[in-house]
């Protein structure tokens, strides 16, 4: 056997040992594959009616419930509390006050700047509208935070202690985070915890549904009534209707 | 050396060893896998069933051993990012294995690794 036949041989052993090996680790992985089912994500597209006119004054009930239902943090200090719900007086010139208060939250775009600039596709739209991040693939960069027209993103800045929703995970320091219009919830077909809190109330101001399909609440309330939604210019398309705004 | 051994078989040898040396590795990681796959499972400690409606486990055991980090990340895959929202995921696993310390870490902290799944997710 000359120099060039051993190479030959060696080379060609390695090569056989190696697939083996890997053939082997496939053959007991082979359990995980892609998404089989169609996925319910496909049809739906949900969508937010928020009647302003029929939001109590000074009434805080969705935002505490949206806390306890998601672990949203609560720090007690403006620069580390994260909202998935807000609630803000419209003033005008930073003085006069035109006695108006709006909720806001993620607008969950059709058009979304977040899920475009985001470098590794951490956020992204589902199929039925709901933009969503994955926390297990943010490296908090904070580009959505900065894309974002509605200030609806919120980092993490410290690690979140309150536990409320055992359920449910939190988010651990260092992700960004916003509204996923309680996907969780939506997919056993429950409403939004905001939504649930703010019929307890008695208000009815929040309503939440199908857009693709012309027979539901949020169909019917956007055809009878003239709807507004935030910062339309920008091309953004959000789902979050506005009545009386 | 050279007395002892004919000529042919010398050269049988320069070539077999460095063979077996580079493939030793991989000799080793296959039969070991191998052989920890056969392993008896020391039950009574992995197994605490505070719900006792279960009969088996989601996968058999030598699967969940070694490749239950993949089931778990499928099942994320089909959560996250597709909404199938199945019934199986880590507060199934916590109906039977009903202890984070004695069944997790125990094996997590014995290879060193320190997965952050609890971070976020509630085990008891």
């Amino acid at each position: 056997m000359d120099r060039r036949d051993f190479l030959k041989t060696a080379g060609g052993s390695v090569l056989a040992g190696t697939s083996c090996v890997y053939a082997f680790r496939f053959l007991i992985a082979s359990d995980s594959g892609g998404p089989t089912a169609e996925t319910p994500t496909s049809c739906r597209r949900w969508g937010m009616v928020i009647n302003l006119d029929k939001c109590l004054e000074d009434c805080t009930a969705c935002l505490s419930a949206c806390r306890n239902e998601n672990n949203v943090a609560h720090h007690g200090d403006a620069r580390w509390d994260i909202h998935w719900i807000r609630k803000v007086r419209l003033v005008k010139k930073h003085t006069e006050n035109l006695g108006k208060q709006v909720l806001l939250m993620c607008n969950h775009c059709d058009n979304p700047p977040c899920a475009q600039v985001c470098p590794v596709q951490a956020t992204y739209k589902r199929d039925d509208g709901i933009v969503i991040v994955d926390h297990h693939r943010c490296i908090g960069c904070r580009y959505c935070m900065i894309a974002c027209p509605y200030n609806a993103r919120f980092f993490n800045f410290r690690e979140n202690e309150d536990w409320p929703n055992r359920d449910f995970p939190k988010r651990s320091h260092g992700v960004a985070e916003a509204c996923t219009l309680c996907a969780h919830r939506l997919e056993r077909g429950l409403k939004p915890a905001c939504v649930d809190a703010c019929e307890a109330q008695g208000a009815g101001a929040l309503t939440v549904g199908n857009l693709n399909d012309a027979g539901s609440e949020v169909s019917q309330l956007i055809a009878r009534n003239p709807v507004k939604r935030i910062r339309e210019d920008l091309g953004t398309e959000p789902k979050i209707y506005y009545i009386g705004l | 050396m050279s007395q002892t051994l004919p000529r042919s078989n010398r050269r049988a040898l320069l070539i077999a060893v460095p063979i077996m040396i580079v493939l030793f590795p991989l000799g080793y990681s296959l039969v070991s896998s191998l052989v920890a796959q056969g392993a008896p499972a020391d039950s009574e400690v992995f197994l605490e069933r505070p719900v006792a409606e279960h009969e088996a486990c989601v996968r058999e055991t030598a699967y969940m051993r070694y490749h239950h980090w993949e089931l778990l990340k499928q099942i994320r895959e089909d959560v996250v990012r597709y909404g199938i929202r199945g019934d199986v995921g880590l507060k199934k696993c916590s109906e039977c294995h009903a202890s984070r310390e004695r069944f997790c870490d125990r094996c997590h902290d014995a290879v060193s690794l320190f997965p952050d799944c609890f971070d976020c997710h509630y085990y008891p």
